[in-house]
């Protein structure tokens, strides 16, 4: 990392002052965008930048970000990926990995984020999910106050490798984004060849289970491709809630059950699955094929560590190819 | 009859001068103590003497050096200020809401959503927040905003405004808005809307979060954009609400006994509706439905100062505008919870408290 930044360093030196004269021509003119510091071209100087979000939304930076906030254990992962845990400054009281983050100050607790507390770690770059995971009013909240927000908003494995690349250029560390994605790419290629002329199990991903209503992984959902890639046919819920009935859940069978949330509540289990009135007769219940997925965290969030929890999945639904 | 005539002279000519200094002198101060505790205490810890600072460079261009970071003056001015002065002004506005519904409904449960405003605006800033997941077209400039409001703000207070002038529209027969048909009428034209709501909440999977708290108040996306547009129209209607005072003293007496003292009521309830519903609106979009507020303010103040509009309705903005502002200084200190919640865990008590102090009701008849 220290050797990249050097190496990239000493061409900006040499650049600026062509890079301050070509600020100075695009503030007289006030020409929207065709700034030649915008381009992407990798010979010319990194910043500004703007940048284009998983929201459609354009997002300027005018010098590498040195104060990062993330306000998503996922986009924190990409951040420290990437080498920058040390300039991460913010983080959400969910964040445990890596393990030097914890201690980092918390400008999201209980879901909620709390923007005085974004102010005060002055950041220069905040990472912010989509989906509502943060808030949209939020977002704008905080792009009013003029800070660069990037939402993440993954919808498949592509779009988080398209994230690790997009926080890469963001950061001006291309070459260690593109490096991981190479290696993540070739990690799901194995998984993808070890399962590709294998019978796909219809697999019902269990997200949670109460009050009757039954949550698994949406249609079109991040859940719903990853379960495809690792060799499953996803039973799915509705593409907004979610949720899927239960005479749905009869119709569609499931051969395989995996147990998403007895990876937070030790109380669920093949037993207390069986036991629910209208499971007893699935595929799945009768042959015994219930599995606990402790390792949710892995499956569900959209980081660098994501291919870990293909990898888990893919053993979960094929066991016979991964001994 | 004697009595009545006595309590129409009163209504007409107001409470003594001492009396009303007193209450408002005492409602001005408790504001403007709520005022200095909210922009001084927060999340983040900012010194009083840089608080002081900031709010003098800022707001009175004093010449003074910056001892302080820009974290501290965006913490201040971009966000404490814009959200303790929002406060003041919902909490002021639905006061003074509740005090005009509940006179001109002549019903104590009246509160400033009781015909429809709350309802529709839920269901408004719902569609506004799933519109961008339902169809992933409308997300593509999310964060853009039009006078100030963002998509959510803008149905909101669209949504409570069509619904009361829908509901006034389906109660009038034969010219005339019978109090308990609008009371009807705005109860079902609710239910209906509550059923969208309930059903989109349903299926709304991650925004849940989003929509949940909407619908619990908060004053958390506070800004200067959305108080510079919901600042005039809450201000418009206080100004030409305080001056209908004597109409609102005569409604109570009931429409015929109003009629007999020369007043056009169905134009003054139409009007008057229309005001509060306004204020209401307004409120409602740039901070969701904040509960009590409306409805416990008046009545506090009709135990303690007594029925009349001409110092109730100045009252209730006061008391309405220190109250919610110290709630939510509540709520922000309690790690963001949502206000809604304060202003019933702490004012429902008192209330209680001092209704039975006062041993009765007596001022709605």
């Amino acid at each position: 990392m220290k050797g990249n930044g050097i190496t990239l360093a000493s061409p900006h030196r040499l650049l600026s002052p062509v890079l301050l004269l070509s600020l100075a021509l695009t503030a007289c003119s006030a020409s929207p965008g065709g700034s030649p510091a915008a381009s992407p071209d990798a010979s010319q100087p990194a910043y500004p930048l703007v940048l284009t979000d998983d929201a459609g939304r354009q997002v300027t930076l005018s010098a590498r970000p040195q104060r990062i906030v993330s306000l998503a254990p996922s986009n924190t992962e990409i951040a420290c990926v990437l080498n920058a845990c040390d300039e991460v400054v913010g983080v959400t009281d969910f964040d445990d990995y890596p393990a030097v983050v914890a201690s980092r100050a918390k400008v999201v607790i209980g879901a909620q984020v709390d923007v005085e507390k974004v102010v005060a770690a002055d950041p220069d770059l905040i990472l912010a999910a989509g989906n509502e995971l943060t808030p949209s009013s939020v977002i704008r909240q905080l792009a009013e106050l003029g800070y660069p927000v990037l939402v993440l908003y993954p919808r498949d494995l592509h779009e988080v490798y398209a994230d690790i690349n997009l926080v890469g250029r963001a950061l001006h560390a291309e070459e260690k984004a593109a490096t991981v994605v190479a290696a993540l790419t070739a990690r799901e290629e194995i998984v993808a060849a070890a399962v590709a002329g294998a019978e796909r199990p219809r697999t019902l991903y269990e997200v949670a289970v109460y009050q009757g209503l039954i949550y698994t992984a949406g249609a079109d959902s991040f859940l719903a491709s990853m379960i495809s890639t690792a060799g499953g046919a996803p039973v799915v819920g509705d593409a907004l809630s979610t949720a899927i009935q239960l005479e749905a859940l009869v119709t569609a069978d499931p051969q395989l059950i995996l147990l998403g949330d007895a990876a937070y509540d030790a109380s669920i289990t093949p037993a207390s699955v069986a036991s629910r009135s209208g499971w007893s007769g699935l595929t799945a219940v009768r042959d015994g094929r219930i599995v606990l997925m402790l390792n949710d965290l892995l499956i569900t969030r959209p980081g660098p560590r994501i291919i870990d929890g293909l990898e888990a999945l893919a053993r979960a639904i094929h066991p016979e190819l991964f001994s | 009859m004697a009595r009545a005539a006595v309590a129409t002279r009163t209504y007409i000519a107001g409470p003594s001068l001492t009396r009303t200094g007193l209450v408002l002198g005492l409602g001005a101060l408790l504001l403007v103590l709520a005022l200095g505790a909210a922009v001084t205490l927060g999340s983040v810890g900012v010194g009083i003497g840089e608080t002081a600072a900031i709010l003098g460079h800022r707001l009175l261009g004093l010449p003074l050096a910056p001892t302080w970071t820009p974290a501290a003056e965006t913490i201040i001015f971009e966000l404490r200020l814009p959200r303790v002065l929002t406060s003041m002004l919902v909490g002021g506005g639905l006061a003074m809401a509740g005090t005009v519904f509940q006179a001109l409904l002549r019903n104590p449960m009246a509160d400033p959503y009781v015909i429809g405003t709350a309802a529709g605006a839920s269901l408004g800033a719902i569609l506004g927040i799933l519109a961008p997941l339902l169809l992933p077209a409308l997300a593509i400039g999310a964060g853009s905003a039009w006078l100030g409001l963002g998509a959510v703000q803008a149905a909101a207070f669209v949504g409570g405004l069509l619904t009361v002038l829908l509901v006034y529209r389906v109660a009038r027969a034969g010219g005339r808005v019978p109090v308990v048909t609008l009371l009807l009428t705005g109860y079902a034209v609710s239910s209906v809307l509550a059923a969208g709501t309930a059903l989109l909440m349903f299926s709304s999977g991650r925004a849940l979060g989003a929509i949940f708290g909407w619908l619990m108040g908060s004053l958390a996306g506070a800004s200067w954009p959305q108080l510079a547009f919901a600042a005039p129209l809450v201000l418009i209607s206080f100004a030409s609400l305080v001056v209908r005072w004597r109409v609102l003293n005569l409604l109570l007496l009931g429409d015929t006994q109003a009629m007999h003292m020369g007043i056009d009521v169905e134009r003054e309830k139409r009007r008057l509706t229309l005001l509060a519903t306004l204020a209401t609106s307004a409120a409602v979009a740039i901070s969701g439905t904040i509960g009590f507020v409306g409805l416990v303010v008046p009545h506090l103040l009709r135990l303690a100062t007594g029925p009349d509009h001409r110092l109730l309705l100045p009252a209730s903005v006061l008391y309405g505008a220190a109250l919610l502002t110290l709630a939510d200084l509540g709520a922000r200190l309690a790690g963001g919870i949502p206000v809604g919640i304060v202003t019933a865990l702490l004012g429902a008590p008192f209330f209680i408290w001092l209704l039975r102090r006062s041993g009765t009701m007596a001022a709605i008849p």
